[in-house]
């Protein structure tokens, strides 16, 4: 076990440790233990406790004692998986060396390893350093990840701009905006037109990548609220004539609003439909629908419902209004329904192109 | 397009400005007035009264939202058509929010861009109604 020390590279130093254990004897030894390591610990001694502690902690990784008076161990880490989702620190179980059930129970519950008692110093060291430098290269991976986005982003965004000038202004050459060309004008002209257009089309691809990854900001955001957002058919390639940053804007805006107004932990369902007068999709979700009597501002500009975001989110009461002139400007329809039981469908339905 | 008003474009960029203004004069704008920046934007907008304003999002000292805002100040009814480059939701939520007419991309192919503008004049002014649809045959 000596190798623990054959891998300083990343240091772990002040990496916060939430240890909860209603033995205070225990406590104190591996508070003790985890504390001469550099890390920084806190302490509870219930699952209630724990679920404050985390809050006010906000623990890179939480120690676990299954049994505990009140709620349990599971029920905790359950607990901290429903308020947290994905974002949630990884958590590992303290068991005793008989209960081999909890072993699984554990890792069902959502915790990512288990210690046993007694402990040996030098296995709860190494365990949990691999889980905090995992997280730690999972942190680090994000954040750099974010900055390469940013930066493509921004690349691309730069080099849009004089290609589209570029690209116009060739294109209004072209039409003798600036005089009747010769014929060898025109064909140099040309070649800039389709030199132009197909880097444009080139850095629009690259954007494109780029855009797609900042929807999963979309998709952080319903992590944090634990929401999965399923799709159905969404492979399916529909041959209708769309503006498609606009109906990407649209698809946006729906989703977001399904996050927005969605219970945490519940499933939103994105499906795509096609017949012979057209095609659209779906959004649904889990939220408490639309209220009775207000169904008439839904689509309006400024048409803000009595109903609330579940996670404190802003609304401008804009985004279906834009939706709704944006699928009417396609000749299609935008409505919503209460679905029996709970929750909402909102539906986009545009015309085939003739 | 028979627009007989006055358009004042407003972007950063020269290369912008010189192809927008290109396109405009192709199109039959006959008075065209230029402005790089917000604080510009607003000193020529003081002296001319444009009819129609192009604003373009992203520019230093004054953004275009910014710019927007003191414009509508200056004259609630004014009419403006915000340029931008990356169709962003939230910019073009708040853009429509402070009161902008409609907005167009930069990176548009000509005819959308002249339909787009075609179609706010069509709605803002009710006596130069240009002619719908695009302003030429696309090329083949």
């Amino acid at each position: 076990m000596d190798d623990t020390k054959t891998s300083p590279s990343i240091d772990l130093k002040g990496r916060r440790i939430l240890v909860v254990d209603d033995d205070r004897v225990n406590l104190r030894i591996i508070g003790g233990i985890l504390r001469h390591e550099g890390y920084e610990i806190s302490e509870a001694a219930s699952g209630e406790e724990a679920l404050e502690a985390y809050a006010g902690h906000r623990p890179n990784l939480v120690l676990l004692d299954v049994i505990m008076p009140g709620i349990d161990g599971f029920q905790t880490c359950r607990s901290l998986k429903k308020t947290y989702g994905d974002m949630s620190a990884p958590v590992i179980f303290i068991t005793a060396k008989s209960e081999a059930d909890d072993i699984v129970m554990g890792f069902d519950a959502g915790g990512v390893d288990y210690l046993t008692k007694p402990f040996r110093p030098k296995e709860v060291l190494a365990r949990i350093r691999t889980h905090l430098s995992n997280q730690l290269l999972v942190e680090q991976l994000s954040k750099a990840n974010a900055a390469k986005d940013r930066f493509l982003g921004m690349c691309a965004h730069d080099l849009r701009n004089p290609l589209s000038s570029i690209r116009g202004l060739a294109e209004l050459m072209n039409e003798n905006a600036v005089g009747v060309l010769t014929d060898e004008q025109r064909e140099i002209v040309h070649t800039i037109h389709g030199a132009s257009q197909s880097m444009l089309q080139l850095v629009n691809e690259l954007l494109d990548v780029a855009t797609i990854e900042a929807g999963h900001l979309k998709n952080i955001e319903a992590a944090k609220k634990n929401t999965r957002i399923e799709m159905v058919n969404t492979t399916a390639n529909p041959m209708i004539d769309i503006d498609r940053n606009k109906i990407r804007q649209v698809v946006d805006n729906l989703i977001s609003n399904a996050v927005k107004y969605s219970p945490r932990g519940s499933v939103i369902t994105v499906q795509v439909n096609e017949d012979e007068s057209g095609a659209g999709f779906s959004v649904k979700d889990n939220g408490p629908g639309i209220p009775d009597g207000e169904r008439h501002k839904l689509f309006k500009d400024y048409g803000r419902l009595s109903t609330q975001p579940t996670g404190g989110e802003k609304s401008t009461g804009l985004g279906l209004a834009i939706c709704r002139k944006i699928v009417e400007a396609h000749g299609g329809t935008i409505g919503a329904e209460n679905m029996a039981g709970h929750g909402s469908e909102f539906v986009v339905r545009m015309p085939r192109s003739k | 397009m028979n627009f007989s008003g006055s358009i004042l474009l407003v972007d950063d960029e020269g290369h912008i400005r010189k192809f927008i203004s290109l396109l405009l004069r192709h199109l039959g704008v006959k008075r065209i007035f230029e402005a790089k920046n917000g604080r510009e934007a607003l000193e020529v907008y003081h002296k001319e009264r444009p009819d129609l304003i192009m604003l373009d999002v992203n520019m230093p000292l004054m953004d275009g939202i910014e710019t927007l805002r003191e414009l509508k100040k200056i004259n609630p009814d004014c009419v403006v058509v915000m340029l931008t480059s990356l169709a962003n939701r939230q910019t073009i939520d708040e853009a429509v929010a402070n009161g902008a007419a409609n907005y167009i991309r930069k990176d548009a192919p000509l005819e959308e861009i002249g339909r787009a503008l075609a179609e706010t004049m069509d709605t803002c002014f009710e006596k130069d109604v240009p002619e719908p649809g695009a302003p030429r045959a696309p090329e083949t």
